[in-house]
């Protein structure tokens, strides 16, 4: 069984206008999307800013409300649940946040914010809380005596490794990770993300990965989704969508990647020229006369395509 | 910009319905009705005949349709009758509403008078020993509190100096036309200062902070570059933008206004509608004090929605919803 | 390791990690009273607010009230002298005994309204601002028409109908009708801490709303609320004092600076006797004064730009 199933997950935000207030139209940040992450699997969820990734992530984690579909989460839906079971799953699925600055709050010190998972589910004596905070701190590869620094006192990339040492401390199953390095100096990333892959065996994490670079992903990522305007238009293995990208704007998206081989630019030139030409002539093969993708075909066992 | 003027005009119609509605519960609050009034110190009044009349003029009615009653005659113009003075309470306030509209008036122009002025010269040099000045006076004018004030300016310039009357709004002596003019301009002077020096603080901090900020911003500094003389930077292209909302604020003054009077007027026995506020309730005078309320409360509500309504004209900004 | 060893060693590392980092980390009231020393006016006010405090709370205990209290008209409206050091009244009791416990209970009153009046905005602000969405167009469309009320003719009104008329039901009536501004100021405030990752984060880490609330948006909104309440003082000092001096105010029992100016109302002790009312006008202009300027520093202490220190 999967670990997590998203069924044509809707999250829709009205729009008010006109004399009094009514709602008038839906922001379709997400409308209708469905994949799997399997245990220790990495997902990676990518697309421009504002095709609605960071809203899909937010809903599986329940920050955002569901208007319509399901999260199954080990067979059980998230939006359905409340109270007490609802308590139970926020144990398992975590998330890293994306600005590293905003997520930690400034007015307390590394140990409090890293404990406060801790203080709402368990029962610990202050002395046990210590330990198991600094255990997680060293981990993330900070030193034990800054638990009781405030966040000011870190960089960037530090910052992060603490939010990320807070995401861990409850052994979660699931982690949902919002473009979780794009705040962060181009050296402190590949950093930050080799760390995610060793604490993912180490930790048998699986991962929601959401980002807008393509590098990043297909460094990562096991499977892979791309998005576009609230929907998915390919879905596949991240070999298959790198290398025989099938919808007309996965393929724009690929092609966008700069190319380093000073040999090869002229080819990527002429590709980049005939994908401008197919979108020109093959539009609507690929969306509908509202310019909205289409639903997903399966073309091989892992490899589906929004077709019409 | 007519949505959100709408918009604001038909949100006043709730707050007066309730404003009125807490004013009636208030007022059934009160010890004394109607009634009270005619027949206090009546020894041919026996309980009975009092009872029928209650009955008849609708007293014994339940509070809402007596609400209704009280608001229609309220819109028509009639607020009843003062239990006190013995007559129509229109007709006592309407001897009383000029004299505070006429010192509310003098009060907010001697504030813009002194308070733009001297705004502008704190924050074009700011930092100036002008400015430190200007700041202090405004720090004092903060924390001083108005009958603190309105008491030692009388004490001062009313009863040791003696250069200004100590009560009322106009010498019963004096005669007609321009005499009569003379001696309220002169009952006016303390009042209008009492309210007007300490009321500046707001003016002077917005108009302060908000030119300070404009200086530095771009558009200021490409004036500069273009070669605009300095004292037309400020006319042309810094106190255009730093004045306008200026003018939206004095509906908002409206409430500050009302308080000061209360506090003003009965410390100079100046005959205005706070001095009557203030009399009737000690006099236990119902009528007129909800009337007064009611009257005092509209102004509120009126004053702030037009200064809402002047500043999302000059400030688009401001019209989030 | 060793049995004997009195400090586990990574324990004694710790204990000075915890001790410089608390060093490195100067806490808010560090920061405003490191602003305070470095604004002359600022620490002069200070210092004078302590004494006037001081001599309010501490002199009852040496002035015989019961004495001072009684009315004799032998020395009636006597001129300030060495026996009484600001004169008598017209019942023929001490005016400086008067102004210190007037003092003490207009600040008591003062400090008691800001808290309960500054208690009841935050909360509702918090509320509103927090959950936003519908709570907030309920609470902040309330909040819009009681912004509108007249406050200070409201207050005369309920304090003349209410039935038994004692300190406390004036503390409340005052309370109950001045968190409104407090509530708007808060509440656009804790609208935007809301949108921050930290409120999202704790929420996904299983944090209750009450918990979130609390612990993690009041503390990043406690410099704001300790800057309102400051500058609310004096204002509710001033207002306390007003009504009381307008008869609206304390009951005869509880006299409070406002007692004392009422005395002016009558032209003769305003004209001739001005040892009665002057002194106690004068102190509040100076509280009020000097609880302004501090405010003011505590208000540059709060943020980092305007700071001189």
């Amino acid at each position: 069984m999967s670990l997590l199933k998203v069924n044509d997950l809707k999250v829709h935000f009205p729009i008010r206008g006109g004399f009094l207030q009514r709602v008038v139209d839906q922001v379709r940040a997400t409308d209708g999307i469905s994949f799997e992450i399997q245990p220790g699997e990495t997902y990676g969820l990518v697309g421009e800013s504002g095709c609605g990734k960071t809203t899909t992530g937010r809903a599986v984690i329940g920050l955002n409300h569901v208007t319509s579909g399901e999260i199954l989460f080990e067979g059980k839906d998230l939006a359905k649940l409340r109270g007490k079971e609802k308590r139970l799953h926020t144990r398992d699925i975590q998330m890293i946040f994306q600005d590293p600055y905003s997520s930690l709050n400034v007015r307390k010190r590394v140990l409090d914010i890293v404990a406060e998972p801790l203080r709402n589910f368990e029962r610990m004596s202050p002395d046990e809380e210590r330990k198991k905070v600094q255990a997680l701190i060293e981990r993330v590869g900070l030193n034990p005596e800054a638990i009781y620094r405030y966040p000011h006192q870190f960089s960037g990339g530090q910052r992060q490794r603490i939010g990320i040492a807070r995401a861990l401390t409850l052994n979660p199953k699931l982690i949902v990770a919002d473009e979780p390095v794009s705040a962060l100096d181009v050296s402190v990333q590949a950093q930050v993300l080799n760390f995610m892959q060793d604490i993912q065996k180490e930790f048998n994490l699986s991962y929601l990965f959401i980002s807008h670079d393509l590098g990043v992903i297909q460094h990562l990522c096991d499977r892979m989704g791309i998005m576009y305007r609230g929907r998915l238009v390919e879905e596949g293995t991240a070999e298959e969508i790198y290398t025989n990208p099938q919808h007309l704007y996965t393929k724009r998206l690929i092609s966008a990647i700069p190319e380093m081989d000073p040999t090869l630019r002229l080819e990527k030139t002429h590709l980049r020229q005939a994908i401008n030409d197919e979108y020109r002539t093959g539009y609507d093969e690929n969306f509908d006369e509202n310019g909205r993708p289409f639903d997903l075909k399966k073309i091989t066992e892992t490899h589906s395509v929004s077709r019409p | 910009m007519l949505t959100f003027t709408l918009r604001r005009i038909l949100v006043m119609i709730p707050q007066l319905l309730l404003l009125s509605i807490i004013i009636f519960l208030l007022a059934k609050a009160m010890p004394g009705d109607a009634l009270t009034g005619a027949f206090q110190g009546n020894p041919d009044a026996n309980a009975q005949h009092i009872e029928e009349i209650r009955e008849k003029m609708g007293l014994n009615d339940p509070w809402y349709q007596q609400y209704g009653r009280w608001v229609t005659n309220f819109v028509q113009g009639d607020m009843g009758m003062s239990y006190v003075h013995k007559q129509k309470v229109t007709s006592l306030l309407a001897g009383r509403l000029g004299n505070t509209v006429i010192l509310s008036l003098a009060t907010m122009i001697t504030i813009y008078l002194l308070s733009i002025p001297l705004g502008i010269i704190a924050g074009r040099w700011h930092n100036s020993w002008a400015d430190k000045l200007i700041v202090t006076y405004n720090y004092v004018a903060l924390a001083t509190p108005v009958f603190v004030f309105a008491l030692i300016l009388l004490f001062v310039f009313g009863f040791y100096l003696s250069w200004f009357p100590i009560s009322g709004s106009v010498d019963i002596r004096a005669g007609d036309g321009w005499e009569h003019f003379v001696s309220k301009a002169k009952h006016l002077v303390l009042p209008t200062l009492s309210g007007a020096i300490i009321g500046t603080v707001g003016t002077i901090q917005y108009l302060r902070n908000d030119i300070i900020d404009t200086k530095l911003k771009d558009f200021v500094k490409t004036a500069r570059a273009k070669g605009v003389p300095e004292g037309r930077v400020y006319t042309r292209h810094i106190l255009r933008n730093s004045l306008l909302p200026i003018a939206a604020f004095m509906g908002y003054e409206i409430t500050l206004l009302i308080t000061g009077s209360v506090f003003i007027e009965s410390i100079y026995s100046y005959p205005g509608l706070g001095q009557l506020f203030i009399q009737s309730i000690q006099t236990r005078d119902f009528t007129v004090v909800s009337a007064l309320v009611m009257i005092s409360g509209t102004a509120v509500i009126v004053g702030t929605m037009l200064s809402d309504i002047i500043l999302s004209i000059v400030d688009p900004r401001i019209r989030i919803d | 390791m060793k049995a004997d060893l009195p400090i586990d060693p990574q324990e004694d590392v710790l204990a000075k990690a915890q001790a410089q980092a608390k060093a490195e980390n100067k806490s808010l009231g560090q920061t405003i009273w490191h602003e305070i020393k470095h604004d002359k006016i600022a620490l002069i006010s200070l210092i004078i607010l302590t004494a006037i405090l001081l001599a309010a709370f501490i002199s009852p205990f040496f002035l015989n009230q019961a004495e001072s209290g009684r009315v004799n008209f032998g020395q009636i409206y006597k001129p300030p002298s060495a026996e009484f050091w600001l004169g008598t009244d017209r019942g023929g009791r001490d005016i400086f005994t008067q102004l210190m416990i007037g003092a003490r209970n207009s600040i008591t009153i003062g400090v008691a309204v800001t808290v309960i009046a500054g208690f009841l905005g935050l909360m509702i602000g918090l509320i509103s601002g927090y959950f936003g969405g519908k709570v907030d167009f309920v609470i902040m469309r309330s909040i819009d028409f009681l912004m509108v009320l007249p406050t200070l003719m409201l207050i005369i009104v309920f304090v003349t109908i209410v039935p038994k008329f004692t300190v406390w039901s004036f503390i409340g009536i005052m309370s109950i009708l001045l968190w409104f501004g407090k509530a708007r100021l808060i509440r656009s405030r804790a609208l935007a801490e809301r949108e921050l990752d930290y409120v999202n984060a704790s929420k996904t880490l299983g944090t209750p709303h009450w918990k979130i609330m609390l612990f993690e948006v009041f503390p990043n909104l406690s410099s704001l609320v300790i800057v309102n309440m400051t500058l609310a003082l004096a204002g509710n000092i001033g207002l306390e004092t007003g009504l009381t001096f307008l008869g609206f105010g304390l009951p005869e029992s509880t006299p409070s600076l406002g007692t004392l100016i009422n005395y002016a109302s009558h032209p003769d002790v305003m004209e001739n006797k001005w040892w009665v009312w002057l002194p106690a006008s004068l102190l509040i202009l100076v509280v009020m004064l000097c609880i302004n300027y501090v405010g003011q520093a505590i208000k540059r202490a709060s943020d980092a730009r305007q700071r001189l220190a």
